[in-house]
């Protein structure tokens, strides 16, 4: 009646319902009592589902008990799944307490695997041929897989290549990539050429260059970007009175300091040695004096510092009303209307993006660029 | 009842119908490219920058249509001569590495063979070292502005001069243009001058300019910037030295303010209080005798207005939309040969020439006449501003004296 395993499981039921008794006898406090009744019927439960499934045993004379019965079926094939999802869980409960990172990914592999997990268990059982379970899940998971998997791989090839380009020098990255290019095109020719090669040696090529890729990013990337060309930026300290100072203040980090707004100046402002103040500007030959900005137009000028000294440009469109913190224009006050740049170092250079709205036939007091700190250093500015 | 097997099928005759009114249609397309009366034909170059692009265009279009017609051809031939007869399927091959590396190698050498003059074409149109002369170009919904800065160049500019919708220039002189925007991209084009040229906020492009001739060339915004795009149109006047000379000095003419009580003297009153909020007259005084500053920064999208002050030496007004003058002298002004085409155009809108109705079309309810809202009956403000120039609710007797007095602009 009582099979090996049923055996088992019945005397460890008994145990835990002993030690139940003696643990309310013995010991204060119920909730030990509590546990190992609970175990003793957990265990009396599964040792009667076990009586009765009879150890999932299949009696020899049954013949067709051999061919039905769950335990005659084929084992499971090896999958990598379980593992894949335990090293999901690892990642989650890790990154609960660490990096939210490492929760995220963790999920996506714990999602993944059991899915993927769930679809080979349920293929396995369609039937007993291996090869159509096969095919019946590659019919299931294929049009998920593909896609997904090519967009993952595409994204760590360009994040490697974006890493590597970061690394190397600017000189260094054209000669690189010129070279992997030309081994590209190389191999492409010698396939194109060679029909005989076999495929799997394609095939090791094309994964030796992947690896290397991404092994190349990760290093890159460990590396860290090279030092690239710090861009200033423009301060708008007129709100603050701060123009005139020659103290170093704090920049407008909304100001454009694109490439593209640098490649296209209104203007640009010189400040040289000998404290001379000059503009040019395309289309117009030599230095001026008058420099002219559309009016109600984001326009960039260029300030070059080549003095000795830390400078800043200032644009001095006369005085403007007072504006309190409501909003409110305070009666009979007047400010200075200015747009400055923070302070640039000897030989150093800066953006200033101006919009002025009014032209400068409306104010008292001529529009005009100057340098605080430095008498006569001035450059009028028409606003038509 | 027709069987199924009919239906859509469509009779011989209403075929050949069919048949004889396309190739008409395409007939007439091709015909209107021969049209000798089209300002803005690519193919009629009225000066040097523009003329490269025509030597360039005619060998490309030459050579792409020797293409085209051998492409067809084999096309045509192919689908006719194994057109299905019920013969079997013949024997199918592949892999022919000779015919293969020759079809890449021949329209390899055909592109580079345009390539090079292209590129070439191309470096030379954008070298702008010898402009002697420099007009800044903005562009905004929907009108073009332009500016001479102070300069040598131009004959020498001592003043910023200002103007919209027709760019004044000197006979073979190269002009650079430094465009930009003040609000969306728009692209600046006078196709018998030069290439296009687009017109991106914040930023700065170059085009060079020169015409052979005096004369008017027309052009077009080619960069869609919105409701009445195809009303943003510019023209480019060319002018002896001498006439430019003198269009200068009538630009940096002081102002002129109309005798006391006249009908010009009350458009100058009706101006201040209606226009001059965004337009500006340079000169013009407000009632107290301070300058009258005008200010479309606060009442418009883009920041800006046209600059009126010298408004009837233009042929255009709107964007270059309308003419200021009627049909008849525009057609004098236009069809001017190229000596007499200096003194017709510095006569500039005489009383007899203005193209009143339009004008006062316009001044009545501007929305209506140039698309600048999808609904002309609720003007959506942006921002607090308008787009364009507003219905301002003049009355017809406000509207008699401001063309007087504008009249009198030049």
């Amino acid at each position: 009646m009582f099979t090996t395993g049923s055996k088992l499981l019945v005397g460890a039921t008994l145990l835990a319902a002993a030690a139940a008794v003696l643990y309310g006898v013995l010991v204060e406090g119920a909730l030990g009592t509590v546990g190992l009744s609970s175990a003793a019927v957990a265990l009396g439960l599964v040792a009667g589902v076990n009586v009765a499934a009879r150890d999932s045993n299949v009696s020899a004379m049954d013949t067709a008990a051999i061919a039905d019965a769950p335990a005659a079926r084929p084992a499971p094939g090896a999958s990598l799944w379980p593992l894949a999802v335990a090293v999901g869980g690892v990642l989650v409960v890790v990154g609960m307490v660490t990096y939210p990172v490492a929760l995220i990914f963790g999920l996506v592999v714990l999602l993944v695997g059991t899915v993927e997990w769930m679809v080979q268990a349920w293929s396995e059982r369609a039937s007993a041929d291996a090869g159509y379970n096969s095919e019946l899940r590659g019919r299931l998971a294929h049009p998920l897989e593909f896609p997904v998997l090519a967009a993952v791989g595409i994204g760590l090839i360009v994040y490697s290549f974006s890493r590597i380009m970061l690394f190397l020098s600017k000189t260094g990255g054209v000669a690189a990539f010129g070279v992997i290019a030309v081994l590209v095109l190389a191999v492409g020719f010698i396939v194109a050429f060679r029909p005989t090669l076999r495929g799997g040696a394609i095939g090791v090529v094309a994964a030796i260059a992947a690896v290397g890729l991404v092994a190349g990013g990760i290093a890159a990337a460990i590396g860290g970007e090279r030092e690239l060309h710090p861009h200033e930026t423009t301060g708008d300290l007129a709100g603050e009175g701060q123009c005139d100072t020659t103290d170093e203040t704090e920049a407008d980090e909304n100001a454009s300091q694109s490439i593209a707004a640098k490649s296209n100046l209104a203007g640009t402002v010189t400040l040289g040695e000998d404290g001379s103040l000059v503009a040019r500007t395309a289309g117009v030959e030599g230095e001026q004096e008058v420099l002219v900005i559309g009016r109600s137009n984001p326009s960039n000028i260029r300030f070059d510092n080549e003095s000795g000294e830390e400078r800043r440009l200032v644009l001095d469109l006369g005085t403007r009303p007072e504006v309190d913190e409501a909003g409110e224009v305070v009666e009979g006050s007047e400010v200075p209307d200015q747009r400055c740049t923070a302070l640039v170092e000897e030989g150093g250079s800066q953006l200033l993006t101006v919009t002025i709205g009014e032209p400068s036939s409306s104010s008292d007091t001529p529009y005009r660029f100057l340098v605080p700190g430095v008498d006569g250093a001035e450059v009028e500015v028409v606003v038509p | 009842m027709r069987s199924l097997g009919t239906v859509g099928r469509v009779p011989r005759r209403a075929l050949r119908r069919r048949l004889i009114a396309a190739g008409a249609s395409a007939v007439a397309l091709v015909a209107a490219g021969c049209a000798e009366d089209a300002p803005q034909d690519t193919w009629q170059p009225k000066g040097d920058n523009a003329q490269r692009i025509h030597g360039l265009q005619w060998p490309v279009f030459a050579i792409a249509g020797v293409v085209l017609v051998i492409v067809m051809a084999a096309i045509i031939w192919a689908v006719f001569r194994y057109r299905d007869r019920g013969q079997p399927i013949p024997k199918q091959t592949h892999g022919r590495p000779a015919l293969e590396i020759g079809l890449t190698i021949l329209p390899a050498l055909i592109l580079i063979g345009v390539a090079i003059p292209t590129v070439g074409t191309l470096l030379a149109l954008s070298e702008t070292d010898d402009t002697e002369c420099v007009v800044n170009v903005t562009g905004q919904q929907w009108w073009w502005e332009m500016d001479y800065p102070v300069q040598d160049g131009c004959g020498g500019v001592e003043r910023p001069i200002i103007t919209s919708g027709q760019m004044v220039i000197p006979v073979g002189t190269n002009v650079l243009v430094r465009g930009t925007s003040r609000d969306v991209i728009h692209s600046w084009w006078i196709p018998p001058l030069n290439g296009k040229r687009d017109m991106v906020p914040g930023r700065v492009h170059t085009v060079r300019l020169q015409a052979d001739e005096p004369g008017i060339f027309a052009g077009q915004c080619t960069e869609f910037c919105g409701l009445s795009h195809a009303n943003m149109r510019m023209e480019v006047v060319a002018l002896t030295a001498d006439d430019f000379e003198t269009w200068k000095a009538n630009q940096l003419a002081d102002y002129q303010a109309p005798a006391a009580e006249t009908a010009q003297a009350q458009g100058e009153t009706v101006f201040v209080q209606q226009c001059a909020r965004c337009h500006q007259i340079d000169g013009l005084l407000n009632a107290d005798g301070t300058p009258n500053i005008s200010e479309p920064q606060l009442h418009v999208y883009s920041g800006s207005a046209p600059n009126l002050t010298n408004l009837m030496t233009r042929n255009t007004f709107a964007g270059a939309t309308y003419d200021l003058v009627t049909e008849n002298c525009r057609d004098e002004v236009w069809e001017a040969s190229p000596e007499e085409f200096g003194a017709r155009y510095l006569e500039g809108v005489t009383a007899a020439c203005l193209n009143e109705v339009e004008l006062r079309e316009w001044i009545r309810n501007a929305p209506e006449k140039k698309p600048m809202y999808a609904d002309p009956e609720e003007l959506e403000e942006t921002d607090a501003k308008t787009r364009g120039m507003p219905y301002l609710a003049l009355s017809e007797e406000q509207i008699d004296q401001l063309i007087a007095y504008l009249l009198e602009r030049k």
